[in-house]
């Protein structure tokens, strides 16, 4: 019995772990900003994502389509 | 040490989230027009009530807010009443929005700055809605967005606990 005692206030305790802190949906307002996405600005990403895929295909990475010449 | 138990077990009771067959959450809220009005839920007894917690950056929130407008046309004068409470940090973004979906200002809408609502509810996703029956008990939960498809179900609900 103490052992599941020490069990329950392990468990309560544990929550205070800063490992443990939950941002719950109604607090993600700032989350739901624009400038928070990892790519904010849909045809720039699709740009960038070009030339990502030149600089990577030209070190011989993601892709061989492409040699690193920037043309499509 | 049962009575530790029990204690830790009542504790634990006091923190759950309300569900259906529970008693809706009491609650006294400003307008979201006018500051100085406000809207307690003692007044909303006596009539079936779609209590909405939204925001404006929430993308669900949007889509289901015109839905909204036109349940609450169609349910007017019949003993239903639509409240919608929004939680933005800021009152205008949530003003901004309803002007446009909302002209006509059909929808109760209420400010919960403190985001009391969603605390208390312990509302696992954004939106989250609740109907109310006419007693004050909730009687149905719906987490996430309400389509068109569900709306239909929602009618029928409304219609069937406007006429217990």
């Amino acid at each position: 019995m103490k052992t599941l005692f020490l069990l329950v206030v392990l468990l309560l305790v544990s929550g205070c772990s800063e490992s443990l802190v939950l941002v719950m949906p109604y607090e993600k307002e700032y989350f739901a900003q624009d400038k928070m996405s990892l790519s904010p600005i849909a045809e720039r990403a699709e740009q960038e994502g070009h030339i990502f895929l030149i600089r990577e295909a030209s070190a011989g990475g993601e892709s061989s389509f492409q040699g690193g010449c920037g043309c499509r | 040490m049962k009575k530790i138990i029990l204690v830790l077990l009542l504790t634990l009771s006091v923190y759950a989230a309300p569900r259906v067959g529970d008693n809706a959450v009491t609650f006294t809220l400003p307008a979201l027009y006018e500051e100085s009005q406000s809207l307690s839920s003692e007044e909303l007894k006596g009539k079936v009530v779609l209590l909405n917690l939204w925001a404006s950056w929430c993308s669900g929130c949007k889509e289901e807010m015109p839905l909204f407008v036109e349940l609450q046309e169609a349910y007017a004068d019949k003993g239903f009443i639509l409240v919608t409470s929004s939680i933005d940090n800021e009152a205008q973004s949530a003003k901004d929005f309803l002007s446009d979906v909302d002209p006509k200002k059909r929808l109760t809408s209420l400010y919960d700055a403190d985001k009391i609502l969603p605390k208390t509810y312990r509302c696992p996703g954004m939106p989250s809605s609740f109907l109310v029956d006419k007693f004050g008990v909730i009687r149905e939960v719906y987490i996430g967005s309400i389509d068109a498809s569900s709306m239909t179900q929602l009618k029928n609900k409304i219609d069937k606990l406007l006429g217990e």
